[in-house]
């Protein structure tokens, strides 16, 4: 009888009854594969993999239970209708019957997600747990150009760029932004509201490659629920904060509203005419007011801001706001401008740029910081300093205003590092990342020793720690060390001893051999440090002790310990990669500045 | 008083019309007979214009009804006197009136003025009928009674003094002016509540039951033929073509665009979705929701400008191109110098796209990820250092042999070793010296040497090819004699041996003075009885007592190469090719009771210790394995085992180690034999 055999009669049961394929799936349904994928995109459905897959390996496997769900998902009627809709334009059409295709026009069935998101995230925190994706999503759409081939319509990036726009003018207002990070493929921005950590990728500000191979369909479905969910997103927000939503323009401006870079110039040169020093999100938040009955928006902007101080208490938060507290910053016309005003004010900064609409103009005596990003600058003002870029980043990272020399313009940078890794964790840490937490510390009122003289002492690693010099890994390591040592010098000491022991018992005469070797032994002892030296002998004891305590471990168990040794071996390995390069880097720099 | 007529009703069968029952009842309640008919009339003006708009004939009618009416009341009344008796001045005013015609006015009038509900049976004293009022206005009488005579006006009071009586009388309210009798009536309690109920629309009667269930008085059971014969129309069944007609024009008009409708009313695209959080605490659907694994987070290679260690050397670059397409790595790091000069991320969108792929395509499941140290996955052994003693070094080395040592065996008191070798030598040592005592030359790849158990008889048995030889060792000068004269027979009574098989042949081997027994099969191991009682093969108990086969023993590993028991009897450990070593314990189970992988390469021998809770497995991975394996005469206590030491020393040869071991009978010393012709001595 073959394996699964099942007699006839016999209903299906266990994972052939609980699983089916993705093809018997779209049969199942009756639609198309597109529509199928469509569906489960928007309801977030996805393979499960069941245990034993029952029609081979090579299949995709939904849950019955599953495509029951999307089978009584009203939605999939509408797609149903809206084919049957288009089947019959393309008949009037084809039929030459004009009047007919006309009036169908006008009668095109829509859907909406609406009730989709609120069944996918039954909680508004739900929500903002899964809208890292989004977020990506619709910031690259709004960096991409319209494509007509695919789809793509002007439209789409013009909602895209509002959306994220109008999130940014959010966690900026809020001061709920906490970390950025410029990477190679664009800036990783991380914010958190209601507590929950939301990561987002924005392209560089630059034209985005498109290629051919990919299917913009599936990434054109997945940005309409994006787009929605993140509507609904914003407009709770902004309505916590009490705004808005939609953020409703001037009428004078919604003449220009269709382009939104018109928009965006018409805020700034209104900003100029009010003589305020906001930025554009800012204003846009500004213009809201506009609706409100009082006239002075200067005022109600305050009194939004007393609201919001009120609301929050969260530490973090006061401490991002005060950051840049007192401090203007401007702008040189080569630096990302949008990336740096959404974070300069997200940390309490004032920012001025040079070019149309700016608030101040760049000979503005209150100016701190100027930001420019070219070789040489020809004309300073003494009063200010000029750096690049990069410093405001890991001033917000390290949430303390690093000293600008080695930032200045020309000077090459020292490293920019990830705020996402934890160093201690992955067992390595940058130089740079040291001289920041002295840094910290020091902006603390804490003076620690300076690094360099790194003991080879041992004994003190604990102390070394308590005074925080070398960090939780090294003493780790150190003391790893050191403990590994002391046994092997017990176990040794105890060897000499039993076997002195045996020949006490067995007094019996000894070879010449026996001899030698007990003199070696002796020899050994007197000079133990050179036993320990003996490289091939600890590596043979730590690897027997390894062993044994292997010999001993059920199956399940020595596997798992195996697999986890294989991914510390890992991770050991590229830290140690690391460490050698930077060896190699050093022994490199001292034969060139010899 | 309704009951009352209708009890009349009841009496006279002969008028069985429900309306009749309806305007009798009517008149009990408006206490006038001509109003009966429609609506009650409360105040004056109602009814004046209520008469106007009347036409004459109706009125003709109900007055000739009445009429016949009062006659029939009135032959009656003799009956019913008994019972109307009881109702006092009421019925004796009504009985007055029928009685005779000699009635004064006065008298009538008394008694309509103490109940107008007597009229009923008296009807109405003014006779004039259903005539305006207006006619009498000038005259000085009201109209005529029965008997013709002029009713007198009665003096009417001025409104001050109507209006002062009103305020004085409280039931004003209740008093209404009929103008036909010219007098006032004052309406009782349950007349009133009769008004309300109308005024409102109910029925008039407060046990009237408007929703009664209907009582179908056709008999349909007995009805063979339809009440109708005329078949159905067609309008019943056919659509309207009017309205069709009218449908198409609307349809037309709508679709020139003659008639416009109203837009839907543009909704907010946006609202609050969530509304009050703490009401919206619905269950997701389906299965469980399992939020994707978030993206990883960027580390420092990802920076526009790492450390400079981060960046890989070209050779590294190279390198990469070598490896497989998925080890190698995804990303490689770059530095920049500025950010200005950073380009646009080639793969910005073939990754957004990948993650779009990955989150509907991609399989999830829940897994535990556990996070501890590897090391507290290590069972927790009791202190080496309390199960000692234990063999850890090397304390000798018997050199000699010059071909790979295959089996070594020590006699019974421990004095002294016997090896056999490949080289086909056989040789005994001693113990503690390491001094080779007797060598013998058999010439031919020694398999196994035996000593036998008895220490008073110092015989070894050597196998080898078809061979099995017993030697005397002459080791012990007073039983040598006696060793030699065992030896010399030449029949096969002298030692027992286990596996002898029937195609045996015994023959003196002259040159060490032994013997020499001839299999036809080669022999791969000899064996001197022991007292046991088990003789165990690799996976089969036998009993050997009673020949019969009690047990098989089920390891679960590939190919057995070797058995020892342990000198309680009741455990076994096995050693397999596949470098596994079994501990079976007999009395549990015929699976073993623990597996234990120590070694890399095939066991070659497992022992026990005679006295100390040891054992070891040696294998052809050079290494030997000390064992604790502590058997407890509590049978509820299982054995404990303990890996205690690994013993190095030998070297590989042509890919075999260590080919035998053996314990020492009475110290915890080990011996192994190597492959690479030596034996080495290891004491704790």
């Amino acid at each position: 009888m073959p394996k699964h055999y099942r007699p006839p009669g016999k209903k299906k049961e266990g994972n052939a009854a609980r699983y089916i394929t993705r093809s018997q799936a779209v049969k199942y349904l009756q639609v198309s594969l597109s529509v199928f994928r469509r569906l489960c995109i928007f309801k977030g459905v996805f393979p499960r993999d069941p245990k034993k897959k029952v029609k081979g390996n090579h299949h995709t496997y939904y849950h019955m239970k599953d495509i029951l769900f999307l089978k009584h998902e009203p939605l999939l009627d509408k797609f149903r209708e809206m084919r049957a809709y288009e089947k019959k334009v393309k008949k009037a059409m084809s039929k030459k019957n004009k009047d007919l295709a006309e009036r169908l026009l006008t009668r095109k069935p829509s859907y909406t997600l609406d009730m989709l998101i609120r069944e996918r995230y039954p909680k508004f925190i739900d929500a903002l747990r899964d809208l890292d994706d989004g977020l990506t999503m619709v910031h690259l759409f709004a960096a991409l150009p319209a494509i007509e081939r695919e789809n793509i319509q002007a439209e789409r990036i013009h909602n895209c760029r509002g959306l994220s726009l109008e999130w940014q003018a959010y966690v900026s207002r809020t001061h709920k932004l906490r970390k950025a990070f410029i990477s190679v493929k664009g800036i990783y921005y991380q914010a958190e509201v209601e507590g929950q950590k939301i990561t987002w990728l924005t392209p560089h500000a630059l034209q985005q490659v498109m290629p051919q191979d990919v299917d913009y369909k599936i990434m054109l479905t997945f940005l309409e629920f994006y787009e929605t969910l993140l509507g609904f997103v914003n407009l709770r927000l902004y309505n916590s904060i009490n705004l808005k939503y939609p953020p409703i323009l001037d009428p004078r401006l919604k003449a220009l509203a269709a382009d939104l870079y018109a928009l965006t110039r018409y805020v700034d040169a209104k900003d100029k005419k009010d003589g305020g020093n906001h930025e554009e999100s800012e204003l846009r938040l500004a213009q809201l007011q506009d609706q409100l009955p009082a006239n002075e928006p200067g005022a109600l902007m305050h009194l939004v801001e007393n609201t919001a101080d009120e609301n929050e208490d969260d530490e973090e938060t006061t401490a991002c706001k005060t950051l840049f507290k007192d401090i203007t910053f401007f702008l040189s016309r080569e630096v990302p401008r949008e990336s740096l005003l959404f974070v300069i004010t997200a940390f309490g900064g004032v920012v001025s740029w040079e070019g149309d609409g700016a608030p101040f103009e760049e000979s503005n005596q209150s100016i701190n910081y100027q930001i420019v990003d070219r070789p040489t600058q020809s004309h300073r003002f003494i009063s200010r300093d000029y750096i690049q870029p990069q410093w405001v980043f890991d001033c917000i990272n390290a949430r303390v205003i690093l000293p600008t020399e080695e930032y200045m313009v020309g000077k090459v940078l020292p490293p920019h590092l990830s705020p996402f890794v934890d160093n201690e964790a992955e067992g390595y840490v940058p130089e740079y990342a040291e001289t920041i937490k002295r840094l910290q510390a020091a902006a603390r009122k804490e003076i620690l020793p300076m690094p360099g003289g790194e003991q080879d002492d041992l004994d003190n690693a604990q102390n070394l720690l308590a005074e925080g010099i070398i960090d939780r890994a090294k003493a780790k390591e150190a003391a790893e060390r050191k403990r590994k040592m002391e046994v092997f010098q017990a176990q040794y000491h105890e060897e000499l001893k039993a076997e002195l022991e045996g020949k006490t018992d067995t007094s019996t005469p000894t070879t010449p051999k026996e001899s030698k070797k007990k003199k070696k032994k002796e020899k050994n002892v007197d000079d133990e440090e050179e036993e320990i030296e003996d490289d091939g002998n600890l590596k043979q004891f730590a690897d027997d002790n390894d062993n044994m305590s292997k010999v001993a471990m059920s199956r399940k168990k020595r596997r798992l310990y195996e697999a986890m040794k294989i991914s510390q071996e890992r991770k050991k390995a590229s830290v140690d990669t690391l460490k050698t390069r930077k060896k190699n880097i050093q022994k490199s720099k001292k034969t060139t500045s010899d | 008083m309704k009951k009352e007529g209708r009890k009349k009703l009841k009496d006279e069968d002969l008028k069985p019309v429900e309306k009749e029952d309806v305007v009798n009842g009517k008149e009990a309640l408006s206490g006038s007979e001509d109003d009966g008919v429609e609506s009650p009339v409360v105040s004056d003006d109602d009814y004046g214009s209520f008469s106007e708009g009347d036409d004459s004939s109706r009125n003709s009618d109900s007055e000739s009804e009445s009429g016949s009416e009062q006659s029939e009341f009135s032959e009656d009344e003799d009956d019913e006197n008994p019972i109307n008796e009881g109702e006092g001045d009421l019925s004796d005013g009504v009985d007055d009136h029928s009685e005779g015609d000699q009635s004064a006015s006065e008298d009538s009038r008394e008694v309509v003025d103490e109940s107008d509900s007597s009229e009923d049976e008296v009807g109405p004293r003014n006779t004039i009928g259903d005539v305006p009022l207006e006619w009498y206005k000038e005259e000085e009488h009201i109209g005529y009674d029965v008997a013709g005579k002029k009713i007198k006006k009665k003096e009417r009071l001025d409104k001050l003094d109507s209006f002062l009586a009103r305020t004085d009388d409280s039931n004003s309210w209740r008093k209404i002016t009929d103008d036909i009798e010219d007098e006032e009536v004052e309406l009782t309690k349950e007349e009133t509540k009769l008004i309300r109920r109308l005024l409102k629309g109910h029925a008039p009667h407060a046990d009237f039951d408007p929703h009664a269930p209907y009582v179908d008085w056709f008999s349909w059971d007995g009805a063979k033929h339809p009440l109708s014969n005329a078949p159905e129309p067609k309008r019943r069944f056919i659509p309207s073509k009017w309205e069709s007609k009218k449908v198409v024009k609307y349809i037309r008009a709508i679709r020139k665009g003659l008639i416009t409708f109203d837009k839907p009313k543009e909704q907010p695209r946006f609202y609050n979705l969530w509304g009050d959080e703490s009401s919206s605490n619905e269950k997701g659907h389906g299965l469980s929701y399992i939020p994707a694994p978030k993206t990883k987070l960027p580390g420092h290679d990802e920076s526009y400008n790492p450390s400079l260690e981060y960046i890989p050397t070209q050779e590294e670059i190279s390198g990469y191109q070598l490896m497989f397409e998925e080890d190698r790595p995804k990303f490689i790091p770059k530095r920049f110098t500025s950010l200005r000069s950073v380009p646009a991320y080639e793969k910005s969108v073939r990754e957004t796209f990948d993650r779009c792929l990955d989150l509907y395509l991609c399989p999830r499941a829940r897994k535990k990820r556990i996070n501890i140290d590897p090391e507290s996955l290590k069972p927790k052994l009791p202190s080496r250092k309390d199960l000692k003693p234990y063999p850890t070094t090397c304390y000798l080395e018997y050199k000699g042999h010059k071909g790979p040592v295959s089996s070594i065996c020590t006699d019974t008191s421990g004095q002294y070793i016997a090896s056999g070798s490949h080289d086909g030598s056989v040789r005994i040592w001693e113990v503690e010296s390491g001094r080779c005592i007797k060598i013998w030359e058999l010439g031919e790849p020694v398999k196994h040497v035996a000593w036998n158990p008895l220490p008073e008889l110092p015989i070894l048995a050597v196998s080898m090819g078809h061979d099995v030889f017993l030697l005397n060792t002459g080791l012990e000068k007073e039983e040598d004699k006696m060793i030699s004269d065992l030896l010399h027979v030449e029949t096969p009574t002298s030692p027992d041996e286990s596996e002898t098989a029937v195609s045996v042949s015994w023959s003196q081997y002259d040159k060490y003075d032994g013997i020499r027994i001839t299999h036809f099969k080669s022999v791969s191991s000899v064996e001197w009885h022991r007292k046991g009682d088990y003789f165990s093969t690799n996976v089969r108990v036998y009993d050997l007592v009673k020949k019969k086969f009690i047990k098989k023993l089920e390891a679960g590993v590939r190919e057995i190469s070797s058995v020892s028991i342990h000198p309680g009897g009741d455990n076994v450990i096995v050693g397999s090719k596949d470098g596994k070593l079994c501990w079976f314990d007999m009395d549990l189970s015929s699976k073993p009771y623990k597996v234990l992988r120590s070694h890399n390469k095939d066991i070659t021998n497992v022992a026990f210790h005679r006295n100390y809770p040891l054992f070891a497995s040696c294998s052809d991975d050079s290494t030997a394995y000390v064992f604790h394996g502590m058997v407890y005469s509590d049978l509820n206590q299982n054995p404990l085992i303990v890996p205690l030491e690994i013993l190095h020393g030998h070297r590989d040869t042509n890919g075999r180690g260590v080919l035998d071991c053996k314990f020492h009978p009475r110290q915890p010393w080990l011996f192994t034999a190597g492959a690479d012709s030596v034996i080495k001595l290891f004491c704790h």
